[in-house]
């Protein structure tokens, strides 16, 4: 069976400076699985995804994407860093979507959604306006592949984000907080977009404050506190009937 | 008269006293300068008049734009180079970019001029060549050190600490998210800095670039000190001969007010430009034609 949309993770730790924002987790993500993570802020949650991205690195344990050690490869006695080239290639099977969008500002949305498969895949432009088109119009902005991000709304935004990660053709997308930065009457149309990906099998770890997304879409949750997981199992069943005490009273202030 | 029809008369400004008093001041002071200027016999604007157009000094002045143009070009590129070693996360890079800059920025120019100037005093000979063979060949470096050379050497060397200091305060002007944003799509880190990093940090980084092309215009004319026949001593060269200072240094200063006048009208556009309250980047106007979007910024 193939690996690829897996994530595993065991016993990742990672500190900055004095302080361990990441104990012991261990994580279990199958192909086309929907995970979402919840938890106070500076539980750990958000670190935990970068680290699936490279863009934390953590210090130690095992993390493997798509079957793959990310970032290093093993030896008898080490891990050891994989060069830039390899580590951005394995980045590329890995798409992000950022709680501030991040996209670039001095790109039309369609040079946005393009600039991965042109710039990194070196991909022919006018196939790659022509896929950029046709993701656009997948998250419901047909025609606005000519406006600047700035021309566009945060929700609309993110939206081309989405397909900007898309474009790379990835197994596996990470959202950090994707709804967290905008106005409330636009959180459900980023939400009905990462949906409709999730019906079409996309393996998606999702950090979110969104529970209702959490129990309508995703397949397993995790609340995480201070660094550890706290509890785990299949969404309904934690938000439901939570076991942890932690987690009860977590669930009780939010929702 | 206290109609509600009032609409359509003109709402009229009250001028305080203050206000008067400093136009009456202003002109008064503008007329004494004026006059002084116009009917003291010193300034001798007849001689302004005949050696404004001389030959030397638009010789001069060509020199003089010729070395903003070449220290401001090469400083740019040094300054850029500067200027990504500083954000470099190997430390002794990042130091000794740190160092260089601080080194440059701390003393004078006119001292660096003259250093560079008498440097083969330090080394006399320079070596050409590959390093432990004999294969190379030696230069002298009293005459490779020329008054041109080493002004352009002292103010490129100069103009690219301050041009490090602009350029790197342009990167860190781009969002962190950016670069995660670039990094989490597999981008290199050279296609990052130049399709991500660089466009981004363009618009604080040409204001502020302008400014430095007009103050080294003005700055060119410390060379000067090593009988470099830039504009100021070109003007120099000829009241040495006939002893009429004031008039040609008034033809100078007038070259390089016109000169500076010329690029601050530019200069004012690219600041308005690049500094509109948004986040979006200046631009023409796209059209929304596929044409168009082929030759977007993805080139």
């Amino acid at each position: 069976m193939s690996a690829d949309g897996t994530i595993q993770v065991r016993s990742l730790r990672k500190s900055f400076g004095h302080k361990t924002v990441l104990q012991n987790i261990d994580l279990d993500v199958a192909s086309g699985e929907v995970c979402c993570i919840i938890g106070p802020s500076g539980s750990g949650k958000s670190t935990l995804l970068r680290c699936i991205n490279g863009l934390e690195t953590a210090d130690s344990g095992v993390l493997k994407v798509n079957g793959e050690d990310f970032g290093y490869y093993e030896t008898d006695h080490a891990y050891h860093a994989l060069s830039r080239k390899k580590l951005a290639l394995q980045r590329t099977r890995v798409g992000m979507v950022f709680q501030q969008f991040n996209l670039f500002p001095n790109m039309t949305a369609q040079e946005n959604v393009m600039s991965g498969p042109v710039l990194v895949k070196g991909q022919d432009k006018k196939k790659a306006a022509a896929r950029a088109d046709e993701l656009l119009a997948s998250v419901g902005l047909d025609g606005h592949g000519f406006k600047y991000p700035a021309q566009l709304s945060g929700g609309q935004q993110q939206r081309v984000a989405i397909a900007r990660s898309l474009a790379m053709d990835p197994e596996i997308m990470l959202f950090d907080e994707p709804t967290s930065a905008l106005d409330p009457e636009k959180v459900g149309e980023v939400l009905a977009v990462m949906k409709d990906l999730a019906k079409k099998g996309m393996t998606m770890v999702v950090v979110t404050h969104e529970m209702g997304f959490a129990r309508e879409v995703s397949d397993s949750l995790l609340f995480m506190d201070e660094g550890f997981v706290v509890e785990r199992g299949d969404a309904r069943e934690v938000l439901g009937n939570p076991q942890e005490a932690r987690t009860r009273s977590f669930l009780e202030k939010v929702l | 008269m206290g109609s509600l029809d009032a609409t359509l008369k003109p709402r009229l400004r009250v001028r305080t006293p203050s206000e008067y008093a400093g136009w009456i001041l202003s002109i008064l002071i503008g007329i004494g300068i004026l006059t002084s200027v116009l009917t003291n016999p010193n300034f001798k604007w007849g001689i302004v008049g005949k050696y404004f157009f001389a030959e030397s000094i638009l010789r001069g002045l060509m020199l003089t734009i010729f070395l903003t143009i070449a220290s401001m070009v090469m400083g740019t590129l040094l300054g850029l180079a500067l200027a990504i070693m500083r954000s470099s996360h190997v430390k002794p890079v990042s130091i000794a970019a740190n160092i260089y800059i601080n080194l440059f920025r701390g003393t004078p120019v006119l001292v660096q001029l003259i250093f560079w100037f008498n440097v083969s005093a330090l080394y006399p000979n320079l070596m050409i060549g590959i390093p432990f063979t004999d294969i190379g060949t030696a230069v002298d470096v009293n005459t490779l050190m020329g008054p041109i050379t080493a002004a352009l050497v002292g103010l490129t060397l100069n103009e690219a600490a301050y041009m490090a200091e602009i350029i790197r305060g342009g990167f860190s002007a781009v969002g962190k998210g950016q670069i995660e944003a670039a990094d989490s799509l597999g981008m290199s880190a050279g296609m990052r800095m130049r399709k991500v990093i660089i466009p981004q940090a363009m618009p604080s980084i040409i204001p502020a670039t302008g400014n430095q092309v007009i103050g080294m215009f003005k700055g060119t004319s410390l060379v000067s000190v090593l009988g470099v026949a830039e504009l100021l001593q070109s003007a120099q060269l000829i009241y040495a001969r006939t002893f009429e200072t004031i008039p040609l240094l008034i033809v100078a200063s007038l070259w390089y007010l016109v000169m500076t006048l010329l690029l601050s009208y530019p200069q004012s556009k690219l600041e308005k430009r690049y500094s509109r309250a948004t986040s979006t980047l200046p631009r023409k106007a796209k059209k929304v034609v596929l044409i168009e979007q082929e030759e977007g910024s993805l080139r």
